[in-house]
């Protein structure tokens, strides 16, 4: 007879879940239709409902079902049941719409009561949501009462077990906080299991004697199963209640843990006590065999075993699919919601403990999951998974309200309800401190004083209590119609005064609250650390302790389950560089928040960074952040040229400007694919815009700070570049685009003063084949002549390069006046370090701001004459040329320059430059777009060829190099 | 086993008593343990102070510890040779140092120590980067190690010395509620 009682449940809710449409349905009384169209059963409710124009012009599937009810609704909605009227232009299809509508009707009423809640944030911050929303539940319910005489909307069980909270319980078991979950699983087990049958016995015995001695009043009939089935839906503390109300109260983690998980965990026992004794009931307490006693424990292990292994065996699954959704990411977050509920349902299906299997489902894949679907699919999935929670979380509240405005319901006995109150408060005070009396002795943290009032006090009864008791059989329990509602006022009782009152009481007795700190890599770290010690001195001492077999899973883990659940480019990484990643992503999230829009073009890019792809290109964001000082704006060069107030004002509009007029260049086709999300073109060109901007940063950073450190420290940013450079030819897989400067770099060469032109031949002889370009020797001559010859040297000891950094190039600006502030910026611009690319990157960043300020001589497209003219010039100079030529580097941006007339001597080699530099940005807009189809193409099919060239002649080769062997690109 | 005055004297329980966190049941319990680890080097007659030292290797083979990547290093910073060579006194100094009673600056300052791979008092990029590579097991490329490493010291250092001293350490260990109340184990 115990294996009945399963099934039973299960056609119950079946049916419950069948009449709650009905229900529903009938606000009309007369309208026969149990609408209840294939779809709105088959999604989750708060994903049901359709807009209702988007569900009338629905495919033919849903067109044939709405034919089927047709008939009904032409009787029925009285407009359109004028007969033979012909074809009518507008119908009132109510019937038709009428059950999403409603359900969305519902969800938006309640979302707006959120949203009403909080515009008055000193009621929020006293009172918690689940009490508004219970009172405004009751206004609906005084309402609809009044309105129609009959209560027709309550929380059904059907509802509630099926979409509701699934809804929530999956939200809490996807993120729950594994490590501290597992930490205290001992604890929380005990309390889940011992604490709830103490206080389900507890309170069904004391019940059942108050009844006898005659407190209780006679009217509520029952015997002694009766008062222990209703101990066992009492008792049970309640997981959605306890969300509610703790995440408002912010205890400590420990606390919170120990308490949530305890709810989660308690679902099993009270299931099987519930269906125990309701087997009991039905049989009558006279035929109960010994036997079933023995039946009902083994059940109690079974639905509590088998919940866990199904939600483990979804958990490995969904796992398992996830490593194969790389080509699919669009639809990554369903296989997590369909799996996740999916284990719910098979649970419910044996009639496991559904809660339990589908907490474990989500702790369990977490971990995989998370490792495995995209960032973007992570957010999704967050996202998603709390609204459809919060919504959740809030009907349940509200019908709870609506649910007790029923007149039908209240049998009030004000014995059984009092004794009730006290019993269950007492029982679980009771209960808290003498399981945390045993549990101490084994805890390594004991719980004190503090945390067992707040646990004792935190015992909120909720939706489920409620739930469980509705679906009890008003012919076989007599008292049903009295247990409900004691079971609502011990509800509302909890979760409204317990719950308005728990955070006064934290406060007051300063239970330690959660600290948000920030997660840190050291903290990670050194958990780590910490683990591996402890359980190393745990085995020394020969203890088979916590330490131990945790350290023996993480080993079974890393061996065997990541190798079989996660991807491969994902599982060797390890969670400590996933963590550094996550920490590397959010300090920059928020320096670019604080630095404005100076780097807008960068924010973009920063979502896709997540992506392993090329993360180490972007390095350190703290590390700007620290070295820059001022923490508030990254970008380096406003803050290097600090030459008056004026001059820093121009050039913080200029960057403004810069950055905000970068955008509009770029522009790109819409493109729509219903199964991919190109992830290439536009994030990846302003991924890689981001990354050089940073890179110069860096670069110009470092050079300008450790001048002194001279050669040695140029030498290793120069090697770094190399590296780079290899790398970024690998990782756009396209030919670069700054070639024609390589070609242009004699021009300015000759140039050079004697000196000057021994320094740079030392260094390049040093550095063969890297490609730096030094610029603006010409403008620098006449400030230098007057500077002191030592200090010449200095500032070209540790000169291979001078940058086409931002700030150089705006002292140059047409509109910033003569060369005035040129001597003040010589020894910051000229120690400044910055590869080709990103002066390409400059340039096309520039050329937006150069449209706009001088338009006219710019795009002439005078390329291969200018090539060759520079050529020659090239050969003239006497300068070795070949790609070793690379190393020195056309000296100014000229198209900064023009007005700057008055330095003759290179004015002739200024002009030839100057259109050469303007007509190389011409081709680069199309060599963009080339790229973006040749991305995804292996890195070795297009090298360019003077790269290549280069590297071959480069002392190392670039392969070896630190900077190239980052994470694999694409 | 025995009597427990045929392992000690009174006068060593008692001074073993003060030197740990222990009582004379778990001192007791703890150096059957010691017996038990190499049963053919300890003798069980402690009264006369016998200078015996268990060997490295022997807990360094130990199957349970074998996967363990901080193995030589805790027997190391305990042991006080440094080779992680212990005597029993090293070996009850271990247990205590991570006992429940140990004060929080103790646990901050082994844990120092088991850091500062190279014993300069400083927690540098050099250790920090074998920390790192024992944790993930020589997974992250040199590149990335040298990031975190960075980004660790950066999170912590305060004096801007680029290297992490006991106080920065402590600092940042404190900062952290429940670090060092985890970090214990029980005998």
């Amino acid at each position: 007879m115990l294996f009945v009682t399963p099934l039973l449940l299960v056609t119950a809710v079946g049916v419950a879940a069948a009449d709650l449409y009905g229900t529903e349905a009938s606000v009309r009384p007369e309208t026969a239709v149990s609408a209840a169209p294939p779809a709105t059963l088959s999604a989750s409710p708060a994903a049901s409902p359709y807009p209702p124009e988007e569900y009338a012009e629905a495919g033919i599937a849903l067109a044939r079902s709405a034919d089927a009810h047709d008939p009904v609704e032409t009787t029925d909605s009285g407009d359109a049941s004028h007969h033979g009227g012909g074809y009518k232009i507008v119908q009132w299809e109510w019937s038709y719409v009428q059950t999403p509508y409603i359900i969305a009707i519902w969800i938006l009423v309640a979302s707006v009561a959120k949203i009403l809640f909080h515009f008055s944030q000193r009621v929020t911050t006293v009172v918690p949501e689940s009490c508004l929303l219970i009172l405004l539940g009751l206004v609906l319910g005084g309402v609809v009462l009044i309105a129609s005489k009959k209560q027709l909307y309550q929380l059904e069980p059907g509802l509630f077990f099926l979409f509701l909270l699934p809804t929530i319980v999956g939200d809490a078991g996807y993120f729950m906080p594994s490590r501290l979950f597992f930490d205290n699983l001992g604890t929380i087990l005990v309390y889940a299991v011992v604490g709830t049958l103490w206080n389900a016995f507890c309170t069904g015995f004391s019940l059942y004697g108050m009844k006898l001695a005659g407190i209780i009043d006679e009217k509520v009939e029952g015997g002694m199963m009766e008062f222990l089935l209703f101990g066992a839906l009492i008792s049970a503390v309640d997981p959605v209640a306890v969300l509610a109300v703790f995440e408002e109260v912010h205890v400590n983690e420990t606390l919170f843990i120990i308490v949530f998980g305890e709810s989660l965990l308690n679902d099993a026992v009270t299931v099987v006590l519930y269906k125990v004794f309701i087997s009991f009931v039905e049989v009558g307490p006279g035929n109960v065999q010994t036997a079933d006693y023995f039946k009902g424990v083994a059940s109690f292990l079974i639905v509590n075993v088998g919940g866990t292994l199904v939600g483990l065996i979804f958990a490995v699954l969904l796992a398992f699919v996830t490593r194969f959704t790389k080509r699919v990411r669009i639809i990554e977050p369903l296989f997590i919601f369909l799996l996740v509920y999916l284990a719910y349902l098979t649970a419910e299906l044996f009639s496991l403990s559904a809660i339990l299997s589908m907490t474990f489902c989500g702790i369990g894949c977490n971990k995989y999951v998370e490792a495995n679907i995209s960032q973007k699919s992570r957010t999704t999935v967050k996202y998603t998974m709390k609204t459809l929670a919060s919504i959740a979380e809030t009907i349940i509240f509200i019908f709870l309200g609506i649910s007790a405005v029923d007149k039908s319901k209240w049998a009030w006995d004000t014995g059984l309800v009092s004794c009730t109150l006290i019993f269950i408060f007492v029982f679980r005070a009771l209960g808290v401190i003498g399981q945390t009396w045993v549990l101490n002795w084994f805890r390594l943290v004991p719980l004190d004083k503090l945390d067992q009032v707040v646990m004792s006090y935190g015992g909120l009864r909720g939706a489920v209590a409620f739930a469980l008791v509705v679906l009890l059989d008003g012919h076989k329990v007599k008292a049903k119609d009295y247990f409900v509602a004691t079971t609502i006022v011990v509800i509302f009782f909890t979760v409204m005064f317990q719950g308005l009152t728990i955070k006064p009481l934290v406060k007051w007795l300063k239970v330690p609250r959660s600290t948000n700190s920030k997660p840190t890599i050291n903290e990670e770290i050194h958990e780590r650390a910490f683990d591996h010690i402890l359980a190393a001195v745990e085995d020394i001492a020969g203890l088979n302790g916590y330490h131990h077999w945790r350290d023996k899973w993480e080993q079974f883990d890393k061996n065997y389950l990541s190798k079989l659940l996660m991807r491969k480019s994902v599982y060797h990484k390890g969670e400590l560089w996933e963590v550094y990643q996550k920490i590397n992503i959010r300090d920059a999230i928020s320096v670019i928040d604080q630095g404005g829009n100076v780097l807008s073009s960068a924010r973009l890019s920063l979502p896709s960074m997540a992506s392993r792809t090329s993360f180490s290109e972007v390095t350190n964001v703290t590390n700007y952040l620290r070295e820059n000082g001022s923490g508030v704006c990254l970008d380096l060069q406003v803050i290097d040229t600090v030459s008056g107030g004026k001059v820093e004002e121009e050039t913080e509009t200029h960057h403004l400007l810069t950055g905000n007029l970068y955008k509009p260049r770029r522009r790109y086709h819409a493109h729509y694919s219903r199964h991919f999300m190109t992830v290439g073109d536009k994030e990846r060109q302003d991924r890689e815009v981001f990354q050089r901007n940073m890179r110069s940063r860096l670069e110009s950073f470092k050079s300008t700070r450790h001048k002194a450190k001279g050669r040695h420290k140029k030498e290793r940013s120069q090697k770094k570049r190399k590296g780079s450079d290899a790398k970024e030819q690998e990782v756009n897989g396209k030919p670069r685009r700054n070639v024609s400067w390589q070609d242009t770099d004699p021009v300015t060469a000759p140039v050079d003063s004697p000196e000057e032109r021994s320094e740079e031949e030392a260094d390049k002889d040093e550095d063969v084949g890297i490609t730096f370009v030094a610029r603006k020797h010409e403008t620098l001559k006449e400030p230098l002549k007057e500077r002191p010859k030592s200090d010449m040297l200095e500032v070209y000891q540790s000169l291979a390069v001078i940058p086409p950094s931002p700030t150089c190039a705006e002292k140059h600006l047409p509109w910033k006046g003569g060369g005035g502030t040129l001597p003040v910026c010589v020894s910051m611009e000229t120690t400044k370090i910055i590869p080709i690319d990103l002066q390409q990157a400059w340039n096309q960043s520039i050329s937006s701001l150069e449209s706009l300020a001088s338009p006219p001589v710019q795009a002439e497209p005078q390329h291969p004459r200018v090539r060759a003219l520079s050529r020659a010039e090239a050969a003239r100079g006497g300068n070795s040329g070949g790609s070793d030529s690379g190393g020195s580097g056309p000296a100014q941006d000229p198209r900064f320059h023009f007005p700057n007339d008055e330095e003759n001597g290179q004015s002739l080699q200024q002009q030839e430059s100057q259109p050469l530099m303007s007509s190389m940005k011409p081709p680069a807009p199309p060599q963009v777009s080339s790229t973006q189809g040749m991305g995804r193409r292996p890195p070795t099919f297009n090298r360019n060829p003077c790269v290549y060239l280069r590297s071959l002649v480069s002392a190392s080769p670039p392969g070896s190099e630190p900077r190239s062997r980052g994470p694999t690109q694409l | 086993m025995g009597n427990k005055q045929t392992i000690f004297t009174p006068q060593q329980l008692d001074a073993y008593q003060d030197c740990t966190f222990f009582t004379r049941k778990e001192i007791l319990r703890l150096f059957y343990r010691y017996h038990n680890l190499a049963p053919q080097l300890v003798p069980l007659d402690y009264t006369s102070k016998p200078d015996v030292k268990l060997p490295y290797e022997l807990i360094g083979s130990m199957p349970e510890l074998k996967d363990n990547p901080f193995r030589q290093r805790i027997a190391q910073v305990f042991s006080e040779d440094g080779e992680g060579n212990m005597t029993l006194d090293d070996f009850l100094d271990m247990f205590s140092a991570l006992s429940e009673m140990a004060p929080r600056d103790l646990k901050a300052y082994y844990a120092f120590k088991i850091y500062d791979f190279n014993d300069d008092d400083y927690i540098c990029k050099s250790d920090l980067e074998k920390t790192l590579n024992k944790l993930t097991r020589n997974e992250l490329t040199e590149d990335e190690v040298r990031m975190v490493c960075e980004k660790v010291i950066d999170e912590s250092d305060l004096d801007n010395d680029g290297r992490l001293s006991l106080e920065d350490f402590q600092h940042m260990i404190v900062r952290a509620p429940d670090f060092l109340s985890t970090f214990h184990i029980r005998i």
